[in-house]
């Protein structure tokens, strides 16, 4: 009996732990899922959401889609990345820098996001994001040390970034797998 | 060959066990959600959070973006009404029950954009009470216990979301 309660206890842990991974469907290297929030979820869906996405809405309010990997590396502090976007069919969307702990990052600027209204663009309407422990011209997010304690993580990545796209269109709603998302690459590491 | 057996429903219970811990916890994170803000303020009142930042550590994934408010709310005794203005920009104010389940909202989007300059009211009531004896717009709560959130934009000119969150109340009816 023990020893069930262990394993089951022991598979649970290694699901959570994987965050948003196999109840949940991909689009490039963000992971969201139709159901957080909703009646419908899944026992796992809910689990996870419970501990990383506490009061999350449903999907007409708004749809949440988490990165912690770029092309099956965890997110690190030791590496640059960099978001390219444009605008997204939806009320208004952010991009936050979560720690492991998924909490805001402490950093000196208070920057956690970015949204559509603070970005500064280029030209075509297009923008970037630079993702890095160590100042960045542009719109630089600062990400760093979570404020848990290190002895506490239990996670590959160092960080993640959550997109949260506000009343999104049908695109989003149908299609989540597929509509368009920020592109996340990795620029360098130190 | 018994142990075999042994080890076959070991790993089958486990495997099967796993289903019903993660059942458990959504129940447990929303008691102990609801046991820490109940230690800061009693239930049914409105509780305006400040703009989230690095010390924001009651719920997490706090969204620096939003402007935020939230009532615990307990129907034991009756039902709450919660009555906020609606701002121009986005808005919206869910309702969780205790195993998570954002179980009914209402915002100023899509086809609520009527609601934006209106002050909205909404009694909440217990999963036993009848919805019949009440009036105007009337939630029923599955659970006795939950939490009310209320979301505003933050983003750009705020003062409007601002106002409408410091206007917003909750109260036992």
């Amino acid at each position: 009996m023990l020893l069930s309660l262990a394993f089951s206890a022991l598979l649970l842990l290694v699901t959570i732990k994987a965050g948003l991974g196999n109840s949940f469907l991909k689009n490039g290297d963000w992971r969201t899922s139709e159901s957080i929030g909703a009646a419908d979820a899944d026992v796992i869906v809910r689990a996870v959401v419970a501990i990383g996405g506490l009061l999350a809405s449903t999907r007409e309010d708004s749809m949440y889609y988490t990165i912690s990997s770029v092309a099956g590396e965890p997110l690190n502090l030791d590496c640059r990345y960099r978001i390219e976007g444009g605008d997204y069919d939806a009320n208004w969307w952010s991009i936050t820098a979560y720690g492991w702990d998924y909490f805001l990052i402490p950093n000196e600027q208070k920057r956690y996001s970015f949204n559509n209204d603070n970005i500064n663009r280029g030209e075509d309407g297009r923008w970037v994001i630079h993702v890095s422990a160590t100042e960045e011209n542009g719109n630089w997010l600062p990400v760093g040390p979570s404020g848990a304690p290190a002895s506490e993580k239990s996670t590959h990545h160092d960080f993640d970034l959550l997109l949260r796209l506000y009343t999104p269109g049908e695109a989003y709603l149908q299609n989540p797998g597929s509509a368009p998302l920020p592109v996340v690459t990795q620029e360098g590491c130190s | 060959m018994s142990w075999l057996r042994w080890i076959a429903a070991i790993l089958v219970c486990g495997w099967l066990g796993q289903y019903a811990l993660a059942m458990l916890v959504p129940h447990l994170v929303m008691e102990r959600l609801y046991q820490k803000f109940a230690e800061a303020r009693a239930p049914n009142q409105m509780n305006l959070t400040p703009r989230p930042d690095e010390n924001s550590r009651w719920v997490v994934r706090p969204s620096p973006d939003l402007l935020y408010a939230s009532c615990l709310y307990n129907l034991e005794q009756g039902p709450v009404v919660i009555s906020a203005p609606v701002p121009e920009r986005y808005w919206s104010m869910q309702f969780y029950q205790m195993n998570t389940d954002n179980f009914a909202g209402i915002s100023n989007q899509r086809e609520q954009r009527f609601r934006v300059g209106t002050r909205v009211e909404v009694t909440l009531i217990g999963p036993d009470a009848d919805p019949a004896e009440y009036s105007g717009e009337v939630i029923q709560s599955p659970t006795t216990r939950g939490v009310m959130l209320l979301r505003a934009s933050g983003i750009g000119d705020a003062s409007q979301s601002q106002a409408a969150i410091a206007g917003s109340r909750c109260a036992p009816l």
